[in-house]
């Protein structure tokens, strides 16, 4: 059962595209800092791996389960194999040991609302949540694309213009906006999403 | 701010997942080996919450804390009242130090009667209010009752002191709270923790205990020492054992 692939291994086939490295840790952690290549795929106690394998859409590559937690890895681990999927490798000592590694880590660049209200001109801000929950009010000139849509959408963004990403409490605008930079786009996360826009007493939108 | 307590029914014991939602930081409070660590780990992940803080109220002498396992299992060292007698390594919590978890702010009072290390948490939501929105108020004051004094050092003498301070955590500390502060006690129903009157009921306001507890209507030292002393209910059989087993892993010389 011991997994005999070094994380240098694993790290490899990431690099190949013939592998997949899921961080599974909440958002706000992955948003810190993540393994290059990874996915952050947070994990829960609901058919999560059910999800990933319709999300992977018929193909089965290597998973690679990344945490910075035993118990969130086994956990991981055991519903994806579960599913059907095949997990070689996985790795429970976080960023820390990654880095100790010497495997390389990533990190999505955050934006305080604070930060967001002054230099809103700068950016474009695109607003990942669905949207019956824009009824609270949006970041005036946001655009919304429900993160579901975000793979089909991503083209209609203006690759020549910082975006900055926000949902309601910056957790699913953090997996968006590690999503969008490794597409090539300029992307910062809204730390807190509209919840400390609000709650800052930031102008907004009602739509 | 998140908030998810953890209940035992059938030891009457609370546990608590405090956490902000827009920071992604949690403490957990007194978890329960009941329970298990684990699922404090993944209930408070698929939250979107990582635990960077697992507290004690008080060292437990009516059921097993997994405090000890949490905290091995997320990196950290267990937080108590500094006069908590641990065997092992802790980090030692004083009147008025703070957990800050982004918007949310969690102070530390302590609150000595149960026993000398108690501790209570006063939990604040500053991007809703300054006020104070719940206290844990671990065993100093519960819902119809107030914690027991008699369970570390059962002599006449103790235990009278440890009354008398009981009286000055709830009358100076915990009910100077408003009234719209929620009370969340670490115990109910069941529990060998509590007296006579301690309500099924696990949660109040400090605003109904003020008006409806007891304990809260006694304004004189000595009358609800002796009041609580003439309450007490027989020790369970087995705290000094589980006392010991919540006092650490290394055996005392
Ligand atoms: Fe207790």
């Amino acid at each position: 059962m011991s997994t005999s692939l070094t994380a240098q291994d694993f790290f490899q086939q990431v690099q190949d595209g013939s592998a997949l490295l899921l961080d599974v840790s909440p958002a706000h952690a992955y948003s810190k800092a993540h393994p290059a290549g990874s996915y952050n795929v947070p994990f829960h106690r609901r058919g999560w791996g059910q999800e990933i394998k319709r999300a992977l859409n018929g193909q089965t590559p290597p998973l690679g389960v990344f945490a910075d937690n035993t118990v969130i890895a086994e956990a991981a681990k055991e519903s994806l194999t579960a599913a059907g999927l095949s997990v070689p490798f996985t790795f429970d000592r976080g960023v820390k040991g990654w880095d100790q590694e010497g495997l390389p880590v990533e990190s999505v660049k955050d934006l305080t609302v604070d930060e967001l209200a002054r230099n809103l001109d700068n950016y474009v801000v695109v607003d990942v949540r669905e949207p019956y929950e824009l009824r609270s009010g949006i970041v005036p000139g946001a655009i919304n694309i429900p993160i579901g849509q975000l793979q089909g959408r991503a083209s209609e963004l203006d690759r020549s213009k910082p975006h900055a990403i926000i949902c309601a409490s910056g957790n699913r605008s953090a997996s968006a906006a590690s999503w969008l930079s490794q597409q090539g786009l300029e992307v910062a996360n809204v730390v807190g999403g509209m919840s400390l826009w609000m709650g800052g007493r930031h102008p907004v939108e009602r739509v | 701010m998140i908030f998810i307590p953890i209940w035992d029914g059938s030891h009457g014991c609370a546990s608590f997942i405090v956490g902000d939602d827009a920071d992604g930081r949690a403490i957990v409070v007194d978890p329960l080996a009941a329970i298990g660590a684990d699922t404090y780990i993944l209930s408070a992940a698929e939250v979107g919450l990582k635990i960077v803080g697992v507290i004690e109220t008080h060292v437990h002498a009516d059921h097993h804390s997994i405090a000890r396992e949490l905290a091995q299992k997320t990196d950290l060292l267990v937080s108590m009242g500094h006069k908590a007698p641990l065997r092992d390594a802790f980090n030692p919590l004083h009147d008025g130090d703070q957990f800050d978890l982004g918007g949310v702010q969690v102070t530390v009072w302590e609150t000595p009667g149960h026993t000398p290390d108690s501790i209570s948490l006063v939990v604040t939501d500053k991007t809703r209010s300054s006020d104070p929105w719940l206290v844990l108020s671990g065993d100093s004051l519960f819902v119809g009752d107030v914690g027991r004094p008699d369970l570390v050092d059962p002599t006449p003498e103790s235990t009278e002191r440890a009354a008398l301070d009981q009286f000055h955590s709830v009358h100076d500390k915990i009910l100077s709270l408003p009234d719209t502060t929620e009370l969340y006690p670490a115990h109910y129903g069941a529990s060998a923790c509590g007296g006579l009157f301690l309500s099924p009921k696990p949660i109040s306001t400090v605003g109904y205990e003020r008006r409806w507890n007891r304990f809260a209507q006694i304004t004189d030292p000595q009358a609800f020492v002796t009041e609580v002393l003439s309450l007490l209910k027989p020790p369970p059989v087995d705290a000094s054992l589980i006392r010991d087993h919540n006092l650490g892993s290394q055996q005392s010389h």
